[in-house]
């Protein structure tokens, strides 16, 4: 099961996203990971990761994992600034999934 | 022309605050203070709880705890704000070392014994460590001593490692990893006892007391100024109408600056003395960014209230009771006033007003200084309560949102006026 991972300054934010995304993965059954994580709880996270989403507030993050995680498979982008705002759980998903080569919903 | 201003600014400011925000050392000092937030927390409310000013109060508890009942709280203040330095000097270095994919826990324990060298003082009784600059009258030396021995030990295992990649070793793991950090080690406390001699020889035996004097003086004389809160405020709120968040990016420099503040008023509250600082921590989290960053609590309420826009109703259920936790992303993004030419007057100004007003409202006494830290995300009007032990201090919250009401008021109208 692919594992996706909201980052956010203090991981608050995001997790009202996350819980958006999961509830219309479950509608949808789609199996898959999500949660939300501080921006200094990302280094010490050690599941594996597949997708790294960054809020667009942190989007100076970028630089940091292109640093971290260029050797690695985590693919990383970062959250349409209106779909953050309105907290479109769905449109975010869609993001998740193609750039998890999935087909969207 | 507005809107070509704005991409202006855009393109040369994202790219400066990127760099700034993602400079692994200011992340690494951010991270660092952030791990230490609940025991600061604790430890600036343990000494709130000793010095309510309510004479009842005070009364009552010696009443039933006997005249000393202080000291329950002051231990816990003595083992948690009041070695700020140490705890930062651990946590910058963990944050630090991570960053860089190294051991961490190795790294920071470097780091505190490289503290305690640089602070050791000798006497007739031998050595003994001044715990007055263990607070965060030390916290500049801290940060030096953290970033340099982290630094100087994730360089030294990057040059180990190249090497012991050209011969293998035959020893198990984790045996070989302390073993090649060995080196490293000594190496640290060489230099570190060495500098210590060095300025011993140069007529310096305490240096915390030199860097306090030169540095970190002048800089909080600097920090609690008016028109250096203002551009702090300022600059803030421009990253953030950019869509960058904007206080996170600053953390490092506020932290730095305006923790010690908020030392020297619990420490002078505790000792009966004179409060001296206007400008905190707090004084910002909690008089001026209510509802989060642009106290959009006040644009809240003005929506709230006056607006008929559906759009802007729908905005309101997804987004107020986290405004009450201070916590706005869906405001600024989803209104949206990141990029929104109406919005930036307003944006801006309210948090410079009410930075004016709190400032005023204190030094002309009618709200007490900031003595207690509380977290982020306390609701205003308790938050107000909590940090000043009067209830000034939350009506001195009421006051400030209702100036941001007026400020945001003939904004939201005119955004409203376009969209139709």
């Amino acid at each position: 099961m692919e594992n996706i991972v909201l980052v956010c300054t203090a991981g608050m934010s995001t997790s009202l996203l996350v819980s958006k995304m999961k509830e219309i993965a479950g509608r949808n059954n789609i199996e898959i990971n999500i949660e939300a994580l501080a921006q200094s709880e990302l280094k010490s996270y050690n599941k594996r990761i597949d997708l790294i989403l960054l809020g667009p507030q942190v989007k100076y993050l970028l630089n940091n994992l292109e640093r971290n995680y260029k050797n690695s498979e985590t693919r990383f982008d970062v959250i349409d600034s209106i779909h953050y705002g309105t907290l479109n759980g769905k449109a975010v998903l869609n993001q998740a999934l193609t750039l998890l080569n999935k087909k969207v919903i | 022309m507005l809107s070509k201003f704005i991409k202006v600014m855009e393109n040369r400011f994202v790219p400066f605050a990127s760099k700034l925000g993602s400079q692994r050392h200011l992340l690494a000092i951010r991270d660092g203070f952030i791990s230490i937030m609940p025991l600061a927390i604790i430890g600036s409310l343990a000494i709130l709880i000793n010095n309510f000013p309510i004479n009842y109060y005070q009364q009552y508890m010696v009443g039933v705890f006997g005249a000393e009942w202080t000291t329950f709280s002051n231990y816990i203040y003595s083992g948690t704000f009041s070695i700020m330095s140490l705890l930062i000097v651990f946590s910058i270095s963990y944050n630090l070392a991570e960053s860089y994919n190294n051991d961490p826990l190795l790294a920071a324990l470097i780091s505190f014994s490289s503290f305690i060298i640089t602070i050791i003082q000798s006497g007739p009784q031998g050595f003994t460590i001044p715990f007055k600059w263990l607070d965060a009258s030390g916290l500049l030396v801290a940060v030096i001593v953290s970033l340099l021995a982290t630094e100087i030990y994730v360089k030294m295992m990057d040059l180990i490692e190249i090497r012991k990649n050209t011969n293998q070793g035959t020893m198990t793991p984790i045996l070989n990893r302390y073993f090649s950090a060995l080196i490293p080690t000594i190496l640290i406390f060489i230099i570190f006892s060495l500098m210590r001699i060095i300025f011993a020889f140069l007529g310096i035996e305490n240096i915390f007391q030199e860097i306090y004097r030169l540095i970190q003086l002048p800089l909080l004389g600097l920090a609690n100024n008016l028109f250096t809160a203002l551009v702090i405020v300022f600059i803030g709120h421009f990253f953030w109408f950019l869509g960058l968040h904007g206080t996170n990016i600053l953390e490092p420099v506020i932290q730095t600056l305006y923790l010690p503040a908020l030392q020297e008023n619990i420490q002078a509250v505790s000792n009966n003395l004179a409060v001296p600082n206007i400008f905190t921590k707090p004084f910002f989290d909690s008089f001026v960014y209510m509802g989060g960053s642009g106290t959009t609590i006040s644009l809240l309420i003005v929506i709230y209230l006056f607006s008929n826009s559906k759009r802007k109703k729908d905005l309101m259920k997804l987004s107020s009771t986290q405004s009450v936790f201070n916590i706005n992303e869906p405001i600024l993004y989803g209104l949206p006033i990141v990029m929104s030419p109406i919005y930036l007057i307003p944006f801006i100004l309210t948090p410079l007003v009410l930075t004016l007003s709190s400032y005023f409202a204190i030094l002309t006494g009618l709200v007490p200084k900031t003595i207690a830290m509380v977290p982020w995300g306390t609701p205003p009007i308790i938050s107000g309560f909590l940090i000043t032990g009067s209830i000034s201090g939350s009506l001195l919250q009421i006051f400030n949102i209702f100036i941001g009401i007026l400020i945001y008021f003939p904004f939201v109208k005119i955004a409203e006026r376009i969209k139709d």
